[in-house]
């Protein structure tokens, strides 16, 4: 059986008196396959008490963490090796500048003293610090220091990569280039990454799987890479008019809708439906479209879910009253 | 391939051992200690009591240079357990004005840009990130106390009667030992207030503060109360106590030898457990 990236077997924390993580399980990724995982939550979730659990940071009360199939608590030393860690936190050593910065994290992570400054210096012009990697990280900009923070964690060539909200603070190009480099690490040189992030948008372009915190359990764990393939699209659509016969004429071609409110519908197509035919089917039925948009998987339809802020999403069993369900995939 | 050329590709080597990585975060850390230059400076001053007892020394072992004078000042020119507790005392001031200086930047940086995380990440424990900064300080301490004093020694037994190193072997052997024991203690210090406080002029003034107002609270205890146990919050006192002890002095007054070790023993579990409370990757509150 292939071995998970992060294996979690009733997981309880407490950090004071107080339990932060209540019996977590999980199986996540496969190692050595190059995969991201998500993590989301909601503030106060206990993702990131997750995280420095597997960094051995804080010991479990009860329970299991093994990543890479180390235990986090009693093979500490032997995780450490295989992770790279980018805390959310602004940290770094003001008075290192960028390369010397690298070679002692990449020293301090087992390469060996020669390879390490090689290493420092591939990895920033790498993250795009090139240019910048002989003046002192005190001088650096946020979104500098984010990328230095990335090189890091990165440097030393770990087979998983943790990183706990890389887009913070970073500008569009900028939170652009770090989902690039994130995607690269995973497609490119086989690593596997745990990305923590309040931004679904993020997890959603460069995660294969997805875990989602509640009060500190896991509610729901997704496998977006298999609903891409399932290439099920989702359309949210605004008309004016009479739109009573719509969601009937929708059906009628293969498509499950929930009408949300009078003229917005939440629409799932099937694989060879063109969207033409969906502004045809709206001006043969009167209706003038206000707006169509379109999103390639349900990321924040399965986090609303999971946060019991939708009730069900289109093309599921109807569980509510509040909403309308037509048809079934 | 230039490197810029190359772009990143993933090691797979052999990693170091711990030892090696032990090696780096020390180095790092004696970068850090040394990277002021007051710090030289201060190095370079502390060189001038050594080299007055080294002058003293020689007109000690030439006693062609002091015939005729009387025997008052004969007496004053001796080398023995007076001699080398007052080079010790002197370098020990030297010392903690160095642990001053250099203690600080040890931790507090680590602790003001949120660094921990990126050190407790990798394959070291806390105990390691202590042990390199203590030995990088006390490599530093080291040029000022026990090293000097040994050159002194060795100068002394080289210039002596043959007899002296078998009557007074004890001296060199007191000298290394009890500087080791201030250098723990003063090290322990320096890191201990560089872990609490994120601020390194204000974790330097507690250094000082630790040796300087303990000393004078002691001397405080002792005058109001009409006790002596008062030199026992007193570092300096107590580690007096114990040098004296090492270089075969009688004690000062009030100290005995195992009252001296335990003062020192509870003074370092102490500032142990400040270090071990604050030096954590994460701060978590309760």
């Amino acid at each position: 059986m292939s071995q998970p990236v992060v294996e979690i077997e009733d997981l309880h924390v407490e950090l004071g008196r107080r339990e932060i993580l209540h019996g977590v399980s999980c199986r996540l990724g496969v190692a050595g396959t190059g995969r991201a995982i998500g993590l989301l939550g909601p503030n106060g979730a206990g993702k990131s008490t997750l995280i420095r659990t597997l960094l051995g940071f804080h010991r479990p009360s009860r329970g299991s963490a093994r990543v890479l199939g180390f235990d986090c608590h009693r093979q500490r030393r032997r995780v450490l090796e295989r992770i790279g860690y980018m805390p959310e936190t602004d940290s770094f050593i003001a008075s290192m500048t960028g390369v010397e910065f690298l070679r002692v994290m990449g020293a301090l992570s087992g390469l060996p003293e020669e390879i390490a400054l090689e290493k420092a210096h591939e990895t920033l012009f790498h993250v795009g610090l090139g240019e910048a990697r002989y003046r002192t990280l005190g001088t650096y900009s946020l979104g500098m220091r984010q990328m230095a923070r990335l090189a890091q964690a990165i440097v030393h060539g770990p087979e998983l990569v943790i990183l706990d909200e890389p887009t913070n603070g970073l500008d569009p190009s900028a939170r652009r280039r770090m989902l690039d480099l994130i995607r690269q690490m995973k497609e490119e040189h086989g690593m596997s990454v745990i990305v923590c992030s309040h931004l679904l948008a993020d997890v959603e372009q460069v995660c294969d799987e997805v875990v989602i915190l509640k009060d500190g359990a896991v509610v729901h764990h997704a496998d977006l890479e298999a609903e891409r393939r399932a290439n099920r699209r989702f359309v949210e659509l605004e008309v004016e008019g009479d739109d009573s016969a719509l969601g009937a004429a929708l059906e009628e071609r293969g498509a499950a809708c929930v009408r949300e409110t009078a003229g917005r519908w939440r629409i799932v197509l099937p694989p060879d439906f063109d969207l033409r035919a969906l502004w045809a089917l709206a001006a043969a039925q009167g209706l003038s479209v206000r707006r169509l948009t379109q999103r390639r998987d349900t990321l924040e339809e399965i986090f609303m879910k999971a946060m019991g802020l939708l009730r069900q999403t289109p093309g599921e069993a109807a569980a509510g009253e509040e909403v309308e369900i037509r048809g079934d995939l | 391939m230039a490197i810029y050329k190359r772009g990143y590709q993933r090691y797979d080597g052999p990693r170091a051992s711990r030892a090696a990585r032990l090696a780096v975060l020390v180095r790092d850390a004696w970068r850090r200690a040394t990277a002021q230059r007051l710090v030289t400076v201060l190095l370079a001053a502390s060189c001038l009591w050594p080299l007055l007892c080294a002058f003293f020394i020689y007109i000690a072992n030439h006693a062609e240079l002091w015939a005729g004078m009387d025997r008052s000042f004969a007496s004053i020119l001796s080398i023995d357990h007076q001699f080398m507790l007052t080079f010790m005392k002197v370098q020990a001031v030297f010392s903690v004005i160095l642990a001053a200086l250099a203690g600080p930047g040890l931790v507090s940086p680590d602790l003001a840009n949120q660094g921990l995380p990126l050190y407790f990440s990798r394959p070291i424990s806390r105990f390691d990130y202590v042990f390199a900064r203590l030995a990088s300080l006390a490599g530093l301490l080291s040029l000022v106390t026990w090293i000097p004093g040994l050159v002194l020694f060795l100068m002394q037994v080289s210039m002596a009667q043959p007899g002296w190193l078998a009557a007074n072997w004890r001296l060199g052997l007191g000298l290394a030992a009890g500087f080791w024991l201030w250098i723990a203690m003063v090290g322990l210090v320096a890191v201990a207030c560089s872990a609490y406080v994120r601020w390194r002029l204000i974790a330097g003034a507690l250094v000082l503060g630790y040796f300087f107002v303990l000393s004078g609270i002691g001397a405080v205890i002792n005058g109001i109360f009409r006790v002596e146990w008062g030199d026992l919050i007193n570092p300096l006192r107590a580690s007096y106590g114990v040098w004296c002890a090492l270089l075969g002095a009688p004690m000062p007054s009030g100290l005995t030898l195992p009252m001296s070790l335990a003062a020192l023993a509870l003074m370092g579990a102490l500032l142990a457990l400040v270090v071990e409370r604050r030096l954590r990757p994460v701060e978590v509150v309760s």
